[in-house]
């Protein structure tokens, strides 16, 4: 039996029905309409279970489910080693969201990254604090900033909404967050740094690494199907 | 609890700090979590075991002494040189190796003899391993960041400059790409006109005047964060630095400076003909790391089992000179790390500089090493 995962409602969901249908791989609810479980017409062996986007990363990290559809964001947030424990089997063309350092659109002196450890590492003798970046993305934070810019000193802020009213209401100086047309930044008047793109992130297929997919065909097939119809 | 997990030779390191005048000292295993944050980065974050306490604060497990070593200090001594011991449990997720193991080590705060101090940290460092791994051939690398200090300030260039390369020390592809960017002058696209004229009549307060205007009228604190006035003067500070480049024939000098790796015995020697042939000021620079060589022979280290590597380093805040490891020769599991600190204890809360050397020794790899036998 192999489980796919797929997002349980809204945008996400509509458009990933989509693309199973065009890839020939019809989705069916199981009982009622508003059911959290389903399967694919014509495959017996496949089971559909409906869920949260960072449920679906979770699950898939856990190896509880084989195969799920969500954002590559939340992939590479929830899972340490996320390459080595899933495999991106195809980048579905919806769901597209980039994943920022954005600063005040006032801190004129601020473009770089470059510029931004200038201003992190003077932070501490100047404000009596380190840096604070408001963010729900712990894991994706330190990788970019210690490990691409060697900035180490700063100190996170959990953010776990609104994220980018944080620097106008004073709970953090910057932000990292996702957007998808750069509006809500603006509207709070926020820049995108021209070197802090972290992640060009969509929804994508992704797999759970299983020993026990190897050699079963029905794995093969459900990813030359996907990748056929994006 | 009586903990029959401790190292079999954890007795004879104990005698060894006594007999090295130095006075034991122990710290709870559950620390406040924020100095070590806020001294190390987020990124140790993964690595310490986080919980919280009732009432929220972040609690952590131990995840090495010398921080609460220093807490204390400043709590019950500032002012008089003393030097700690400890030896307990720690606690960090490692790639390799478990996540609870014992720590013991040397923290000598407040000895203004800095050559002294540094000698003595190295000197203990190598006879508490020469006691435990007998007959075992050490090695100590050894990196001195106030040398790099010095060719960098020699070099000419402006403080900004000076404060990133420093920063990048010991990051190899950082400092890299740091000299790529010094060898031709930087465009600061994007300025907007009225800004470009404000700078370009040199009118700080029209600037900052304008910065201020800015963040009232959408919506920003002028206090929370940066100031108008710092925004103002980095700006100012940030075209000067795009503006700035190093000449070839002084890159070079920096990368021969970094590709330095001697014998301890020859590092003078080195040092010496550095300075000539380029012609830089290091005069000051170099005697204070010819009385640390001194002291290092006068504390009874052999030279020839020390290698000077110039660009050996650790890019935190908090180090400021000296930093050194010690391996079996051929070995690359470090047994002891340590270095000269100067700022953490400032930057902990105390009201005076107060000069911090010491080092740990890791006492499951020695441990290891004494079962290869």
């Amino acid at each position: 039996m192999i489980t796919i995962a797929l997002p349980s409602k809204g945008r996400m969901k509509e458009d990933a029905s989509a693309i199973f249908d065009k890839a020939g791989l019809k989705i069916v609810a199981v009982g009622n309409e508003r059911s959290y479980r389903g399967r694919i017409e014509g495959l017996d062996d496949v089971e559909i279970a409906f869920l949260s986007a960072s449920e679906i990363s979770r699950e898939i990290g856990a190896g509880s489910i084989d195969f799920g559809v969500t954002g590559e964001d939340l992939i590479r947030e929830g899972l340490s080693e996320a390459d080595a424990r899933v495999e991106f089997c195809a980048r579905l063309g919806f769901g597209h969201a980039d994943v920022v350092v954005a600063v005040p659109d006032i801190w004129l002196d601020v473009d770089t990254m470059a510029d931004l450890g200038d201003v992190a590492a003077d932070f501490r003798a100047r404000h009596g604090r380190r840096l604070a970046i408001a963010t729900k993305y712990w894991r994706l934070t330190q990788q970019f900033f210690s490990s691409q810019h060697g900035i180490q000193l700063y100190r996170i802020v959990e953010s776990l909404g609104a994220t980018e009213g944080a620097p106008a209401a004073g709970l953090a100086d910057i932000i990292v967050d996702i957007t998808s047309t750069g509006s809500t930044l603006k509207a709070n008047h926020l820049k995108i740094l021209s070197d802090g793109v972290m992640l060009k992130s969509q929804a994508c297929l992704v797999r759970a690494r299983k020993a026990e997919h190897e050699g079963n065909p029905l794995v093969g097939k459900i990813i030359a199907a996907v990748n056929a119809a994006c | 609890m009586p903990l029959i997990n401790l190292p079999t030779f954890a007795a004879d390191l104990l005698a060894d700090f006594e007999r090295l005048g130095t006075t034991r000292v122990d710290t709870p295993v559950i620390q406040p979590a924020e100095p070590f944050l806020d001294m190390a980065g987020e990124d140790l974050r993964r690595r310490i075991f986080l919980t919280q306490s009732e009432t929220g604060e972040n609690l952590c497990l131990r995840p090495e002494f010398t921080i609460p070593v220093c807490m204390r200090h400043i709590e019950t001594a500032t002012g008089t040189p003393k030097r700690y011991s400890y030896l307990g449990e720690v606690f960090r997720q490692r790639r390799e190796g478990g996540s609870e193991f014992y720590q013991a080590g040397i923290e000598d705060l407040g000895t203004r003899d800095f050559a002294g101090a540094d000698a003595r940290a190295v000197a203990d460092a190598v006879s508490i391993l020469g006691k435990l791994l007998p007959e075992r051939p050490l090695a100590v690398t050894i990196g001195d960041q106030a040398m790099f200090e010095a060719v960098v300030a020699a070099l000419g260039l402006p403080a900004g400059w000076q404060k990133r390369l420093i920063r990048a020390f010991g990051e190899q592809t950082q400092l890299e790409a740091l000299m790529l960017r010094l060898a031709k002058p930087e465009h600061v696209p994007g300025i907007d006109a009225k800004v470009e004229a404000l700078l370009a009549g040199d009118d700080e307060e029209g600037l900052i005047a304008h910065i201020d205007g800015v963040m009232e009228a959408t919506g920003y604190l002028t206090n929370a964060s940066r100031a108008p006035k710092e925004i103002a003067r980095r700006l100012k500070e940030k075209l000067a630095l795009a503006g700035t480049s190093l000449d070839p024939g002084k890159l070079d000098v920096l990368r021969e400076f970094l590709s330095l790796n001697v014998s301890l015995r020859y590092a003078p020697g080195v040092l010496a003909d550095f300075a000539k042939s380029t012609n830089l000021p290091l005069q000051a620079a170099v005697e204070r790391f010819d009385a640390r060589v001194a002291a290092f022979a006068n504390a009874g280290v052999k030279l020839s089992d020390i290698t000077w590597r110039a660009a050996f380093g650790r890019p935190l805040d908090y180090y400021t000179g000296l930093v050194f490891e010690v391996t079996l020769r051929n070995d690359h599991r470090v047994l002891a790390g340590g270095g000269r600190y100067d700022r953490m204890l400032t930057l902990l809360g105390a009201a005076d500089t107060i000069p911090a050397v010491g080092f740990s020794l890791w006492l499951d790899r020695i441990e290891a090493v004494r079962g290869e036998r």
